[in-house]
Order: C-alpha cells, then sequence, then structure tokens
C-alpha cells in the first residue's frame, strides 16, 4: 500500500515536472472561421488541459500565403510560434529560413507518421491530409454525380462552381482531368486542358465566393468542387443536403503541415504542441471532429469518421500521389493555359 | 498688415510639416519599399531573396499576357466611368436645380452607398443579378426569355457593380463643379429663345465640362485600382491588374511581381492624371 502511495506519488511528481518545463505562452497561426473553431476544440483545449502552465493563443491571418507573408513581416522579432499552413506554402517557408527543422528527439510522433506525411531535411511534416471532392445539391442533382466525368453533363449547365488555378483546387482539378483524358499529367497536360475548355462555357463560376459549399446551399450553385474536410461539416449542418463525392477519377491530396517558426520565444512550449498535435490522441479527436485524414498512421480513428476522410482503405488506395514541391516548378504554366484556354476560351 | 500672405516665410512650411510627415509616412515610404520589393529576385513557387534583379520588369514589359491585361484594366475602367457619368450627371443636374427643402436630404441618399461597405454591395449585386435573382427571375416571370441570362460572373456583372460603386464620387465632382455654373446665364439663354435642348448643349453643359474631367479622372482612378468588386462579381473570369497584383500577392507569392505591377500603375496612374490635369485646363479655358 505503502509502496504503491510513493509510486503514485513519484509519478505525480514527474508528471508535473515535465508539464512545469513547459510554460509561458505561445501563439499558434491556422486557418479562421470553422477550422479556428473545431481545432480549438479539438486540440488547443486538450493540450492546455495537459499543460496547465502554457496558454495558448490563436491567430489566424486569411489563407496560407498570406500566413506566410505575416511571418516574412515579423522575421526579425517572431510573433508566432507554430504555424499551420498549406505544404506548397510552408515548402517556401522552409527555403526561406522562415521555419526551424524539428529535433525527432523532442518529436517523437514523427516516428509514428505516414511516410506521406514526412518533409524532407526535418522540417515541420504534416499535421493534416485532406483531398479534392465534388459537392452537390442532392434536392436537386439527380442521380448523383459520381465523378469529374459528370460535370459535362449537359444538365448541369451554368450550375457549376469551380476554382481555377491558382487556387490549389485548379492544380487538383487538372490532375484529374488528365487522368480522365488519359494522359500522365507529369508530361502534358493537352488532353485535361482540352476538355476542361469544352467545361468553360458551363462554369457559372470558376472563382466561387465566398465558396461552393455557400453557393449550392444558397441556390446559385448545383454543383461546386471542394475539399473534404469542410465539405463533411457543411454535409452535418445542412442535414445531408449538401452531398460530398469523392471522385471515381481518384483525388489529390491538399496537405497542412505544422511548422515550428525560427527565432520563436518558447521553442521549449512550442514543440511540446507540435508533438502533441501530432500524437495519436489529437490527431484521432480533430478526424474525429473535423474529418481530416489523420497523417499519424497509428491513430485509431473510430470507422464512421474514417470512412469520412481519404484515409479508409478504399480511398487511399484511388489517391493519385502529386509532388508540391515539383507542382511549383509547373504552376505558372500551367496558370497560363487555364487563363488563356480554359477561362477566356481561346 | 497690408496684405494676407504669412508675414513670416518660415511659418507656411512650419505650419505643412505635419502634412509632409504624413505623406511621406503613409505613402512615400510604402510605395519605396514597393519599389525595392520589385527589383528582388525570386525562386520557384515564391521563394524570395534579397538582391536585386530586373526579371520582373522584364516579364511584364515581355509578356503579352500583362498588356492584355492592361488593356483590359484600361477598357473596364473607362466603361464603368463612363456609365458613372451618363447616369450621374442627370441626378447631379437635378439635385443642383431642385429648390425644395428635401434636397440636403437627397443629396445624402445619393451619396450613402459609401456607407455600405464595397463586399456587401458586391454580395447584394450577387443577389439581384444571378441566374436565381431578381432580374432574371423578373424576364422570366415575363415570359421574356425561357433561359436565364449570365449578368453576373463575368464582365457585364463587374461593370454594372463598378458603375455603382463609383457613382456617388462621381456625383459628388458634378455637384462641386456645377456649384459655379452662373443660372443666370441660362435663363438669359431661355429668354433670348433657346430651347432647353439648345440650352443645355450650349450652356450648361460646356460650363460643366471642368466638372466631367474632374469626375472622370477620379473615377477612373477608383476603377483601375479596384479589386474587390471585380473579383466578387467576375466569377474568376475578369482578370484586370489589380487582380493580378492580388493574385500574385496573396496567392501564389510572387511579391516582387506583384510590387512591379503596382509599381506599373502607379506609372499608368501619373499619365492619366498629366493627362487629365491638361485636359481640365483646356475645358476651362
Amino acid at each position: 500500500m505503502l509502496v504503491r502511495a510513493a509510486f503514485a506519488l513519484l509519478a505525480l511528481l514527474a508528471s508535473t515536472s515535465i508539464a512545469r518545463a513547459q510554460s509561458g505562452e505561445i501563439t499558434v497561426m491556422a486557418y479562421a472561421g470553422i477550422f479556428q473553431d473545431k481545432y480549438t476544440e479539438a486540440v488547443i483545449k486538450p493540450f492546455m488541459a495537459k499543460f496547465p502552465a502554457v496558454k495558448v493563443n490563436y491567430f489566424s491571418s486569411g489563407n496560407s500565403a498570406q500566413m506566410l507573408g505575416t511571418l516574412r513581416t515579423q522575421r526579425s522579432s517572431p510573433q508566432v510560434d507554430v504555424a499551420i499552413l498549406d505544404v506548397s506554402v510552408s515548402n517556401v517557408g522552409n527555403k526561406e529560413g522562415i521555419f526551424a527543422k524539428l529535433d525527432p528527439a523532442k518529436v517523437p510522433s514523427l516516428k509514428e507518421l505516414h511516410p506521406m506525411a514526412i518533409v524532407p531535411d526535418g522540417f515541420g511534416p504534416a499535421v493534416t491530409f485532406d483531398h479534392w471532392v465534388l459537392v452537390y445539391d442532392t434536392e436537386k442533382v439527380k442521380p448523383a454525380p459520381t465523378g469529374l466525368a459528370d460535370l459535362w453533363d449537359p444538365r448541369l449547365k451554368g450550375q457549376i462552381g469551380l476554382s481555377a488555378m491558382p487556387n490549389i483546387q485548379g492544380i487538383a482539378a487538372t490532375v484529374l482531368a488528365s487522368k480522365l483524358a488519359g494522359e500522365d499529367f507529369k508530361t502534358s497536360i493537352d488532353g485535361a486542358i482540352k476538355r476542361l475548355k469544352d467545361l468553360g462555357p458551363s462554369v457559372q463560376t470558376f472563382d466561387p465566393q465566398p465558396d461552393g459549399y455557400t453557393l449550392i446551399l444558397g441556390n446559385t450553385l448545383t454543383v461546386a468542387s471542394g475539399w473534404n474536410a469542410r465539405a463533411q461539416l457543411y454535409h452535418d449542418d445542412s442535414k445531408g443536403r449538401l452531398g460530398v463525392v469523392f471522385p471515381k477519377e481518384g483525388s489529390v491530396f491538399q496537405i497542412n503541415t505544422i511548422n515550428h517558426v525560427a527565432g520563436s520565444k518558447n521553442a521549449e512550449a512550442a514543440t511540446a504542441f507540435i508533438e502533441y498535435a501530432l500524437g495519436r490522441e489529437a490527431q484521432k479527436r480533430f478526424t474525429e471532429t473535423m474529418f481530416y485524414a489523420p497523417t499519424n498512421a497509428k491513430a485509431e480513428i473510430s470507422p464512421a469518421a474514417i470512412n469520412r476522410t481519404a484515409a479508409s482503405a478504399e480511398n487511399m488506395a484511388k489517391m493519385i500521389p502529386l509532388d508540391w514541391d515539383w507542382v511549383t516548378t509547373i504552376r505558372d504554366s500551367w496558370n497560363n493555359r487555364w487563363r488563356r484556354e480554359v477561362i477566356a476560351g481561346r | 498688415m497690408a496684405d494676407d500672405r504669412p508675414s513670416q516665410p518660415g511659418l507656411a512650411a512650419t505650419l505643412s510639416l505635419p502634412a509632409i510627415a504624413a505623406v511621406s509616412l503613409g505613402f512615400l515610404l510604402p510605395v519605396l519599399w514597393l519599389a525595392r520589393m520589385s527589383v528582388n529576385p525570386t525562386e520557384p513557387g515564391g521563394v524570395l531573396r534579397e538582391g536585386w534583379t530586373a526579371n520582373q520588369y522584364v516579364e511584364l514589359f515581355t509578356d503579352s499576357f500583362y498588356a492584355e491585361l492592361t488593356l483590359a484594366s484600361l477598357q473596364m475602367s473607362a466603361t464603368a466611368t463612363l456609365c458613372a457619368l451618363l447616369v450621374g450627371y442627370p441626378i447631379a443636374l437635378f439635385l443642383y436645380r431642385l429648390e425644395s427643402r428635401w434636397k440636403t436630404l437627397l443629396v445624402l441618399l445619393a451619396i450613402c452607398p459609401l456607407l455600405v461597405s464595397g463586399v456587401v454591395r458586391a454580395y447584394g449585386w450577387i443577389v439581384i443579378l444571378g441566374d436565381a435573382g431578381w432580374i432574371n427571375s423578373m424576364l422570366r416571370g415575363a415570359g421574356l426569355i425561357d433561359r436565364p441570362i449570365r449578368l453576373v460572373n463575368n464582365h457585364i456583372g463587374v461593370t454594372i457593380g463598378l458603375t455603382e460603386s463609383l457613382l456617388p464620387y462621381m456625383t459628388l465632382s458634378l455637384l462641386a463643379g456645377l456649384g459655379r455654373l452662373d443660372r443666370g446665364l441660362e435663363e438669359a439663354a431661355r429668354t433670348l429663345g433657346a430651347s432647353p435642348l439648345r440650352t443645355f448643349l450650349r450652356i450648361t453643359l460646356p460650363l460643366s465640362l471642368p466638372a466631367v474631367v474632374l469626375g472622370s479622372t477620379i473615377c477612373f482612378m477608383l476603377a483601375v485600382s479596384a479589386f474587390v468588386t471585380p473579383r466578387l462579381l467576375g466569377g474568376g473570369r475578369v482578370l484586370l491588374l489589380a487582380t493580378e497584383i492580388y493574385e500574385q500577392a496573396l496567392v501564389t507569392l510572387n511579391w516582387p511581381l506583384a510590387a512591379a505591377i503596382a509599381m506599373a500603375l502607379l506609372a499608368l496612374f501619373s499619365v492619366v492624371l498629366v493627362a487629365s490635369g491638361r485636359l481640365q485646363r483646356r475645358v476651362a479655358e
């Protein structure tokens, strides 16, 4: 009895000393809106419960490029410790020295990550996987679309919202259209551009504002491109009126990475937060809250949630691998073709 | 004191110091920073480096896409300015002539759209102009069309939205200019037997030309730099210099190219200002 009490006391002392090592305040920068609400609920609050001495501030500043812009201006005196943003943008931050490498000894969860989550040279890895989906109005579009190919259905003419390049949804759409055209997007996108150009006049907007989900529920569109996680939330909020389709052609991952800002004033707590965010517990909770696929391969997600992400075995097999670092090298030329051929129809 | 000039020559300079400081801090410094940014080198993906290069300007002047963008911007701004003038002139003339206790209220009404944010007004236009919007519903209800006409997410939508956002500025400039119009001249023309149309064409219009030039200049500048309206009402189809700056800066992360386009736009502004100044002097003579 005495021994057990002594052990309990020791364990308590040990845990409080770990918690004490992490103290002070950190600022996490990530997306605004629904992401902020869900991430705070699923990851930040439980983290603060585990490390009561650390206060986490959430700072949102527009899209990924705007976040990097904020970090660029704060270079001499960073006000942000941890940033969650799109991998194509965090790659730029890594090359500019805005983000620091992680110490694998302090972030043991790195070993549990999916191979696709690893960013070379020890920089911040993927923290969420999302994927390109079609969303549609289940009350108006019958039968339900099954993939990108269905957008050419004349019944949908004028009711389509397709986010064009340079939005990364446009990059994903190009890759899928290439697959549809039976070509390899790494060598040519001629077939994809030709098809998308034919689709052009049927598209109501190439830049849905504020987004496709809202425009469908507001009766402006009936089909749009989107990202799975947000689409799933709108599906639930609209009591199933917004339908979400994993395209039969496959899909492309949108990857958010979690990054340690170089020169952050509280590196200790920032690293602890990154480790927590990548850990099984936080990954499970955030996937079950917002349907981003987990990047931690060991996280045990409930079957109901996993089937609504790309992480189910069936969906995973259909994902088309896309190297976002390679994308930066062809982005301008693809963008020009979208503008001149798909949008302007020349 | 015999004249009303300040007795100490230094006083005027001293008094304008705060204004000079505000202009340097609020305008000159950012422009200099922008000019410096526009010559920094970049790497694929938008990686920004410190250094010197003319690449952005070479791209700007050799890629025909930017010539098309400039032309599209000038066209769109000129069209919207002209529409605002055509709509705003009668309104301003009516308000100027009005002798009623409601006059102040009506002038306020003409400029009250400025109290509502441009974003909200753009969304309002989406509701009115959309495929299922008021106009299409009315036309369909009247049996005039069987398919909705696309009035938004294209150039038509942006032109309508821009015209509406310019209208208060145009009306205000015209009202200010018309204030200098001597009503006695119009009355003299009428008593001498000129028809109302002739009076307007020979007296009112020529005398209001300085106000027309001023209002058009202000509206043109606002239209060229407008970005919210083209973005929200253009459906990704209306590509202009201002939307391109936004995309390069905040989507593709190419800050130097965005800065270079902004500098080019600034040069364009200077040309328009000089031209308008000359025109103003000419019509005043």
